[in-house]
């Protein structure tokens, strides 16, 4: 654990640094009159010193190290991020109805694994509910695209 | 108009059929949302953000809102009795021996004390607010800019102390969200900070798309990953109603949860699952039978979930009376009274008294639906929890992706959220507490507006903030505590490294 909590406050002390270093672009300006940077800059400053201290803290050997992740255990998360951004890419293009039947269609056979009976009455009624409760229903606009 | 004709006012408007039905909205996804795994009251209010919007009325989109909140306290011991996993965080506690005494046969007791520990101490928390908001309302009006920087200062120090194992951890947390809330343009010059040149982040990130992602989409990683197999506890469920001994058990567990539940509660960072776990151990430790804990004792189910309820109602305070949401939740609360154009606040009071009567009016009205949601109901929520995930997890993530679109109609902000949602999720894993992000992205922007406003005033002074009797002493605690746990620690590493006595 301490292996990836090193990188962790690696990251976070990059990031403070980089934010403070732009900060001081933006303009600091002074406490009499602070410029667009003034606070970033301190709360960027205190998030590397922060990262840093943690660092130190994470430092040495680590007698109960186990990785982040168990075997196997990353593979459904991961699947669901990309049908996630699948979906949200689709959406603009083919449209809300034909991207809302892909997320469903990629999520229960990448993801669930489920049966093909169950893929496609959830597929087809989950998207024509939720065409029903947010398109005439609400009347929320959506991307139009194929279909609908 | 004093506490007493205030409510009278609030509950006129609180039994109006538009607002009584929303009221009972609210009640029911709460408990419905308490009831399912992997849901917590933050995503599912955030979820409801943009029809809160659409409805049009701060008051009722409030009391829809706010029932959601303290209706997941209720519902959240279902599945812990029955299930032996927590509905949501503050129901973890009530897993031990709620599961315990359902096994032995007695998941009615469990579910029946429950929800009438919950309904006294909802009620009493509720009772609490009414008669502690409005003067804590009125001595809020004397803040300046240097108060509020104070305030708000000494609020995510709390919220990071509170929140998580580790303090640092936490102020790592609160120092991104404050950051996050830095970027787009500065309120004062206009200059872009951050943005990169990217169109879609001139107006900064969105507080929506930012607790969606980490909390709603976050989840929902987190539950994917944990294929947890629980045995659902299926004997008819009967003797919801406490039998005398019951009562004589559990009394006084209700009554030191509902103070124990109230006071935490008013802390930022408090919340309902610190005030379940401090219950949980006052019970064991006041217990003149520590050894029948884990062993299903109804104590251990009543004081917590009278605690949690209590937290729930008392958190509104700070949030009505300073501006200062405590929690998640309530921060999405906050966000939706900002997006009805009302600023919670000491002026909310004189500014809004329909909208502030209103709301807690409605939380009496609330409770005695929820008691009467949960008792007769039972079967009805054991029933929901039969519907597999696999269907669930895509309509969350569907409604999450509609309701970030519909604020601005710009896919942008979807992908913006699965983005959160990722980095949220390997938060979670590297065990960090995402509260303190979205409490210090919510606080930023006061953060920022009261130190400015301080430094014009003062001309660039800071002795501003320490000259100022109120902003000293809240800035003294903040010190105090920094100091305390700066102690604390030099303590303990110096304690570990001196050698074992022979």
């Amino acid at each position: 654990m301490k292996r990836f909590e090193r990188v962790a406050a690696g990251t976070l002390l990059v990031i403070g640094a980089g934010s403070a270093y732009l900060a001081i672009e933006m303009g600091f300006g002074a406490v009499r009159v602070p410029g667009p940077g003034f606070l970033p800059f301190w709360l960027a400053a205190s998030l590397a010193a922060t990262a840093a201290v943690y660092l130190v803290l994470r430092l040495g050997p680590d007698p109960a190290a186990r990785p982040l992740w168990d075997p196997g255990t990353w593979r459904r998360p991961a699947l669901a991020a990309v049908v996630m951004l699948s979906f949200t890419l689709l959406m603009g293009g083919i449209g809300f109805f034909a991207a809302t039947f892909l997320l469903y269609l990629g999520w229960l056979i990448l993801i669930e694994r489920a049966r093909w009976l169950t893929v496609g009455a959830v597929s087809v009624l989950g998207t024509l509910g939720a065409y029903l409760l947010f398109v005439v229903l609400l009347k929320v606009p959506l991307p139009k695209g194929l279909l609908f | 108009m004093d506490a007493f004709h205030g409510l009278l006012s609030g509950f006129a408007l609180a039994v109006t059929p538009v607002n009584l039905l929303f009221c009972l909205i609210g009640s029911v996804l709460g408990t419905a949302i308490g009831v399912l795994p992997g849901l917590g009251p933050a995503a599912t209010i955030s979820l409801l953000l943009p029809l809160s919007y659409a409805l049009g009325n701060p008051v009722t989109s409030i009391i829809m809102l706010a029932g959601i909140y303290y209706g997941a306290m209720y519902g959240g011991s279902t599945t812990s009795v029955l299930l032996n996993i927590p509905g949501e965080a503050a129901s973890v506690v009530t897993c031990i021996d709620g599961y315990k005494m359902a096994k032995q046969g007695r998941a009615g007791a469990a579910l029946g004390m429950a929800a009438i520990g919950s309904f006294v101490a909802g009620t009493a928390g509720v009772v609490g607010l009414t008669f502690v908001a409005p003067p804590l309302s009125a001595f809020a009006v004397k803040f300046g800019p240097a108060e509020y920087f104070s305030l708000t200062i000494l609020g995510l120090l709390l919220a990071t102390y509170l929140s998580g194992k580790s303090v640092v951890k936490g102020i790592l947390m609160a120092l991104l969200g404050l950051l996050l809330a830095m970027v787009g343009r500065d309120p004062v010059t206009g200059n872009e900070r951050y943005t990169f040149g990217l169109f879609i982040l001139e107006d900064g990130f969105d507080f929506l798309t930012l607790g969606m992602g980490i909390f709603g989409i976050g989840e929902i990683f987190i539950s994917l990953e944990e294929q947890v197999k629980a045995e659902l506890v299926t004997t008819r469920i009967t003797g919801l109603w406490p039998t005398v001994r019951d009562w004589a058990i559990s009394r006084w567990a209700i009554v030191r949860g509902s103070l124990v539940g109230f006071f935490v509660g008013l802390l930022p960072g408090g919340g309902a699952v610190i005030a379940s776990l401090l219950s949980y151990a006052v019970e064991k430790r006041v217990s003149k039978h520590p050894e029948r804990f884990g062993e299903g004792a109804l104590e251990g189910v009543a004081g917590p979930e009278s605690a949690n309820n209590a937290a729930a109602s008392a958190s509104f305070i700070p949030m009505l009376t300073l501006g200062i949401p405590g929690n998640p939740a309530i921060a999405m609360i906050f966000a939706a009274l900002l997006i009805q154009g009302v600023t919670p606040g000491p002026f909310l009071l004189k500014d809004h008294p329909d909208l502030f009567w209103a709301v807690i009016a409605s939380m009496y009205i609330g409770n005695v639906m929820l008691l009467v949601l949960n008792l007769p109901l039972v079967g009805l929520w054991v029933q929901m929890l039969k519907v597999p995930y696999a269907i669930l997890a895509p309509s969350i993530v569907l409604i999450c992706a509609i309701g970030v679109y519909s604020m601005k109609n710009n896919i942008d902000d979807v992908v913006m959220m699965v983005l959160f949602g990722i980095v949220g999720y390997v938060l979670r894993k590297l065990q960090f507490d995402l509260g303190p992000i979205l409490l210090a992205f919510v606080l930023g922007r006061i953060l920022e507006r009261s130190l400015r406003q301080a430094l014009l005033i003062s001309r660039g002074d800071l002795s501003i903030f320490v000259t100022k009797p109120i902003s000293a002493a809240l800035l003294g605690i903040a010190a105090a505590m920094i100091l305390g746990t700066i102690c604390v620690s030099l303590y303990r590493y110096l304690a570990a490294r001196r050698p074992a006595k022979a």
